[in-house]
C-alpha cells in the first residue's frame, strides 16, 4: 500500500532539479548513461559545468530527487564518479546532433563531428572519418571492414568524447539499417 | 626543420621519433614502418602527406614524433611532456600538432614553453591539438588551424570544449552560414592567424577576413573518406615549411588535395593510403599551372 507522503501530486517538469555526475573518464561516463537507462532512470550526457571540467570531459544529468538510487547503481556496477554537484545552470547543449548523407549504395552518418560510413547492401562500414580524439583511430581500426552489428560498438572500447560520437553515430546506422529512425 | 607531432593508435607505443619518409610505406626514424594499406585517418595520413610533399619538392624530409594512445592519454602525456621539456632542441621552424588527448593544463604547459623558445616555430594546430588549443583559450598563439565545419561550430562556441557539445543551432547551419562562423570564432578569440576551413568549399581566411574560397573539383565521397582532411594539414605544413606564404600555401593545399582525389576517382569506400599515393602528381599539377599563370 502507497504511503500517504508518497501519493501527492507530482511535481511540475519546471520544479524539477538536476544535479550533475561528473567522471574523471569519458569512457565511465558513457557507461554510466547507459546503466542508468537501462536501469530505468531518465538522464542526459551532457557537458561538465566550466569551473569543474579537465578537458574534454562528459557529465550526466539526473533528476536530483534520484540522487540516491543512481548512486547506488554505480556503485553496484562499480562504475567510478568524481562528485556530485548542483549547478545553477545547466549545459544542455545536445550532444546526439545527426547528419544523414545517401551517396547510393553507400549511408554515411554524422554524429558530432564523426562519420560512419556503410555499404547498404551488405552492412559493411567502409570508412570512418572526423574526429579527432586520440581514440578515433583505434575506433576506425575497430570498425573498418566489419559489419553493422557485428562490429564492437564505439562505448566498448572507447575513451573520449569523439568515442560517445562515434557510438551515437554507430546506433543510428543500426537504426536505420534495421528500418527504424526513432532517435537514440 | 618540419616537426610532425602526433599521437597513433598503437597501445603502449613508446615515443618515437626521428626522420619522416614515405613511399609504399610510412616510416617514422628506424624504429616505425606503417604499410600504406594501413594508413589511416589520423597522424599517419598527414605525416605522410607532408613526406610526401617534401620529398617531390626536394625539401628536408620532416621530422615525426609520436606515440601510441587510444585515447587513454597515455602516449599523448608523453607528447605533452616532449613538446614542454625536450623539443626546442631540435630548432622547429614550422610545429605541426595533431592528434592528442585535449588535456588543459598539459597544453597550457607546452604553449607556454614554446612560446618562450628562442627561436619560436609558425605553429599550426587540427585534431586534438586544435581542440585542446581552443578549450585552453591559445588559439591566438597559433599561425594555422585546419578545422572542418563541424570543428569551425566548436571554434564559434565560445563556451564548447569539444565539437561534441557545439549549439544545435550551429550545428545545423555550419555548412551554409561559414561566414558567420568564422566571423564568430574570430569575435570570441577562438582562432589562429589564419584558417584554412576544409568542406565542401574551402575557406581561407586571414584575422577574420575570407580571402578566398575553392569549391572545384568538387569531389563528394571525399567527406566519408577518413583522412582527407589530415591529408590537408600535412600538405599545408609541408608547403609553409619549403617557403611558401601562408595563404598561397593554403591556397595550393585545398587545390592539391581535391584534384589527389579526383585523381583515384574515389568512392565513399575508397581508403586514405590511395589519395595519398596521388599526391605526388597532384603536386606538379597545381605547381606547373601556377607556375604558366605566372609566366603567362
Amino acid at each position: 500500500m502507497p504511503l500517504p507522503f508518497l501519493s501527492k501530486k507530482p511535481k511540475e517538469p519546471q520544479d524539477k532539479k538536476y544535479a550533475i555526475i561528473l567522471f574523471e573518464l569519458v569512457q565511465d561516463g558513457m557507461q554510466a548513461e547507459e546503466a542508468l537507462k537501462t536501469a530505468g532512470y531518465e538522464c542526459q550526457a551532457v557537458a561538465p559545468p566550466p569551473e569543474v571540467r579537465l578537458g574534454c570531459d562528459l557529465a550526466v544529468l539526473i533528476d536530483a530527487q534520484q540522487q540516491v538510487g543512481i548512486e547506488r547503481v554505480l556503485n553496484d556496477l562499480q562504475i567510478p564518479y568524481v562528485d556530485v554537484v548542483f549547478p545553477k545552470m545547466v549545459d544542455l547543449r545536445r550532444l546526439n546532433v545527426y547528419k544523414e548523407v545517401d551517396f547510393g549504395r553507400w549511408l554515411m552518418v554524422r554524429c558530432g563531428n564523426v562519420k560512419i560510413t556503410y555499404e547498404k547492401a551488405t552492412l559493411m562500414i567502409v570508412n570512418v572519418s572526423g574526429g579527432a580524439g586520440s581514440d578515433v583511430p583505434n575506433i576506425t581500426q575497430n570498425l573498418l571492414g566489419k559489419k553493422l552489428g557485428e562490429a564492437p560498438p564505439p562505448r566498448s572500447f572507447g575513451y573520449t568524447l569523439c568515442a560517445y560520437s562515434a557510438d551515437r553515430a554507430y546506433r543510428r546506422c543500426l537504426e536505420i539499417a534495421r528500418g527504424s529512425k526513432t532517435s537514440c | 626543420m618540419l616537426v610532425l607531432v602526433g599521437t597513433i593508435p598503437t597501445p603502449g607505443l613508446p615515443l618515437i621519433q626521428g626522420r619522416v619518409r614515405y613511399n609504399d610505406a610510412l616510416q617514422i626514424g628506424n624504429d616505425l614502418e606503417i604499410p600504406g594499406a594501413r594508413l589511416m585517418h589520423c597522424t599517419t595520413a598527414m605525416m605522410a602527406a607532408a613526406a610526401a610533399v617534401c620529398q617531390t619538392l626536394g625539401y628536408d624530409t620532416p621530422y615525426g614524433v609520436t606515440a601510441g594512445c587510444i585515447g587513454d592519454g597515455s602516449g599523448s602525456r608523453l607528447l605533452y611532456k616532449f613538446l614542454t621539456e625536450e623539443a626546442e632542441r631540435l630548432g622547429a621552424d614550422v610545429l605541426t600538432l595533431h592528434y592528442i588527448v585535449p588535456q588543459s593544463k598539459l597544453i597550457k604547459q607546452a604553449v607556454d614553453s614554446i612560446t618562450a623558445w628562442r627561436k619560436r616555430p609558425i605553429l599550426i594546430g587540427d585534431a586534438g591539438g586544435m581542440y585542446a588549443v581552443k578549450a585552453a583559450g591559445l588559439s591566438p598563439l597559433f599561425d594555422l588551424f585546419t578545422p572542418d565545419p563541424g570543428e569551425l561550430a566548436f571554434l564559434s562556441d565560445a563556451d564548447a570544449l569539444h565539437p561534441a557539445y557545439v549549439r544545435h543551432f550551429i550545428s545545423e547551419v555550419d555548412t551554409t552560414d561559414m561566414p558567420r562562423l568564422i566571423q564568430r570564432a574570430y569575435e570570441h578569440g577562438d582562432a589562429a592567424k589564419i584558417l584554412l576551413v576544409k568542406g565542401e568549399t574551402d575557406y581561407i581566411v586571414r584575422q577574420g577576413e575570407i580571402l578566398t574560397t575553392i569549391a572545384e573539383p568538387n569531389i563528394a565521397a571525399m567527406e566519408a573518406i577518413g583522412g582527407t582532411g589530415d591529408t590537408i594539414t600535412g600538405i599545408a605544413a609541408a608547403l609553409i615549411y619549403g617557403g611558401y606564404d601562408m595563404v598561397e600555401a593554403c591556397q595550393h593545399t585545398a587545390l592539391i588535395n581535391r584534384i589527389a582525389g579526383q585523381l583515384c576517382d574515389p568512392t565513399p569506400a575508397t581508403q586514405i593510403g590511395e589519395i595519398i599515393a596521388h599526391i605526388p602528381q597532384a603536386l606538379e599539377q597545381v605547381l606547373q599551372k601556377q607556375a604558366g599563370a605566372v609566366h603567362a
